[in-house]
């Protein structure tokens, strides 16, 4: 299983998991990446509200917000880094918060009223995933056409009517 | 007083109408000439970027990446090897970094170019475009000497670059230099002071610095609204804290602001160019080889910070079962990518985060409420290339 690295590292407590739990705020910390950028699990329904807290901590800045398959047939991960602007800062805080959901019902909460910049790229998760984010303004696919039947990022899709070369006469 | 009381008007704007760069559509609701609503509609240059890479090496990877942002080909090549680079810890010699540097400050320039002619023929004034086209040129011919290729180079390779610069290759860039720093001031002459520039584009598309921070933007589209934020000088990339160079910012956040910062930064990448080709490690490639060939294998030109690229990579270079969020300040804003390794030749994910697509997002709350022609102006200021916003 992909996870399994980051079991390995629960015990370490980074500065914003210190913080969320001097705040009482249910998290789960997931070690750091290969950068050194701490990383958090939090749970869908606790997302809205630790969402606020981290904008209330200062990160006013989403960067990324992208989503993957955990395992073929397992669950499915919404993936957030945030970041800190300010003018003329060197090497500000950043931190990683996932959300693992699972595929039969994976359902997570929009950001996009905190943070406008998930407007995108949450639609683009719903599309190529099909996690839906719920409360979003217009949660529908971006770059598939509206028709499109399957979610392509998933590890088990099946790309319908794919040419194999070996079947070529 | 005769009184008419129309419908709304919607029309769809694109695919292939001629200012959208490429093929983006625009659903807009217009009451007149006012717009109400518009809608952007993406997915025409679809081609599964991120699913592609999941079944190919980096090696094999990287002539698809030149086809994200196609105006800036080197910085999707750069990201494309400094994620996996930095996820498996390979040093890169200091003269590849340098030949890095000047090839992205090159691309840089060139992409600033194409944004200029575009979004000057989309407010209506067409000479500028042949001029950049004119300077462009020069631009892709030392690509061309350098690579073998005009815009799909494929030149960057994890630990380097793929050959190093060829003979004289450095003095013809010095002479771009030269040559190009006066063209600059010749647009400005041109079009800075120009009244009917100036009529189109001040206070038309104003993002507030709250705002754009909270919009996701990134690049000029940021630093115009006044915030100083680069990442070169933020996260130490490449060998840029060794050049003497600022970034360039404006408060405004209107269109024009947009523009002067990306005329400010064509000026500014040229200084990091010259300073970058005059203290490259080993120097012109002629001197270093004649150097390497006289003192023989041992002499100190063959140590590691010379070489253009540090030890090869096997064609099954693995990917360790680590993850992480690299990015790098490409024209349009910050071009990441957030690279998940499975312990295989494969990424088990590979996330582009293209600047033009969240810079994109702002667009429908810049154009409601003004009037059909300022989307134009708007869109252009912008910067988006659909490859990257589709990819």
């Amino acid at each position: 299983m992909l996870n399994t690295y980051t079991n390995s590292s629960t015990k370490i407590q980074g500065r914003l998991s210190v913080w969320l739990a001097n705040h009482k705020l249910p998290h789960r910390p997931l070690g750091f990446d290969y950068q050194g950028v701490e990383i958090l699990q939090i749970r869908s329904e606790d997302w809205l509200s630790i969402a606020v807290a981290l904008y209330v901590y200062g990160f006013n800045y989403l960067r990324s917000q992208c989503a993957y398959d955990v395992a073929p047939g397992g669950l499915l991960a919404s993936v957030y880094h945030f970041t800190k602007i300010e003018d003329n800062v060197d090497q500000p805080e950043e931190i990683c918060i996932k959300i693992f959901v699972s595929r039969q019902k994976p359902k997570i909460p929009s950001v996009f009223w905190i943070w406008k910049s998930a407007d995108f790229q949450e639609r683009e998760s719903y599309d190529m995933l099909g996690i839906s984010y719920e409360n979003h303004p217009r949660l529908k696919r971006i770059l598939m056409p509206d028709t499109w039947i399957g979610w392509p990022l998933r590890k088990d899709y099946i790309v319908p009517d794919f040419y194999e070369l070996q079947d070529a006469y | 007083m005769l009184a008419t009381k129309t419908k709304p008007m919607i029309v769809s704007m694109g695919p292939h109408h001629p200012s959208m760069h490429g093929v983006l559509r625009l659903i807009v609701t217009l009451d007149g000439e006012n717009v109400i609503d518009c809608e952007p509609i993406l997915g025409y240059l679809h081609r599964g970027m991120e699913k592609i890479a999941e079944n190919r090496t980096i090696v094999q990877y990287l002539p698809y990446v030149t086809r994200w942002d196609y105006l800036a080909t080197m910085f999707t090549e750069a990201i494309t090897v400094n994620a996996p680079e930095k996820l498996t810890n390979i040093q890169v010699p200091k003269r590849a970094s340098y030949i890095r540097m000047i090839m992205l400050e090159l691309s840089r320039v060139a992409s600033h170019l194409l944004w200029l002619g575009p979004f000057m023929a989309d407010i209506g004034a067409q000479t500028p475009f042949f001029y950049i086209l004119r300077e462009r040129e020069m631009i892709y011919d030392l690509f061309e000497a350098a690579t073998g290729m005009r815009m799909m180079h494929n030149y960057f390779r994890i630990g380097g670059v793929a050959v190093d610069l060829p003979y004289g290759w450095i003095d013809k860039c010095l002479d771009f230099c030269d040559y190009f720093l006066p063209k600059v001031n010749e647009y400005e002459r041109l079009i800075t002071n120009n009244p009917i520039f100036l009529k189109r584009v001040e206070g038309i598309g104003i993002i507030g610095k709250e705002e754009a921070i909270n919009w996701g933007l990134s690049g000029p589209m940021l630093r115009a609204s006044g915030v100083q934020w680069d990442l070169r000088k933020v996260d130490h990339y490449e060998c840029y804290d060794e050049l003497d160079w600022q970034i360039q910012w404006q408060k405004e956040g209107d269109s024009l602001a947009r523009y002067l910062v990306r005329i400010g930064e064509m000026k500014e990448s040229i200084k990091i160019i010259q300073q970058a080709l005059k203290s490259i490690p080993g120097g012109p490639y002629e001197n270093l080889e004649a150097r390497r060939l006289q003192r023989g294998k041992k002499s100190e030109w063959n140590n590691f910070e010379y070489q253009f690229i540090s030890k090869k990579p096997s064609p099954t270079f693995k990917l360790p079962k680590q993850e992480h969020y690299i990015r790098v300040e490409a024209p349009k804003g910050e071009l990441g990518v957030f690279l998940i390794g499975d312990d295989s030749v494969f990424p088990w994910r590979w996330k582009i985060r293209p600047p033009g697509f969240i810079n994109l997002q702002i667009l429908p709350q810049l154009v409601k409420g003004m009037k059909l022609a300022d989307i134009m102006t708007i869109l252009g200021s912008i910067d988006i290339i659909m490859g990257e916003v589709d990819r």
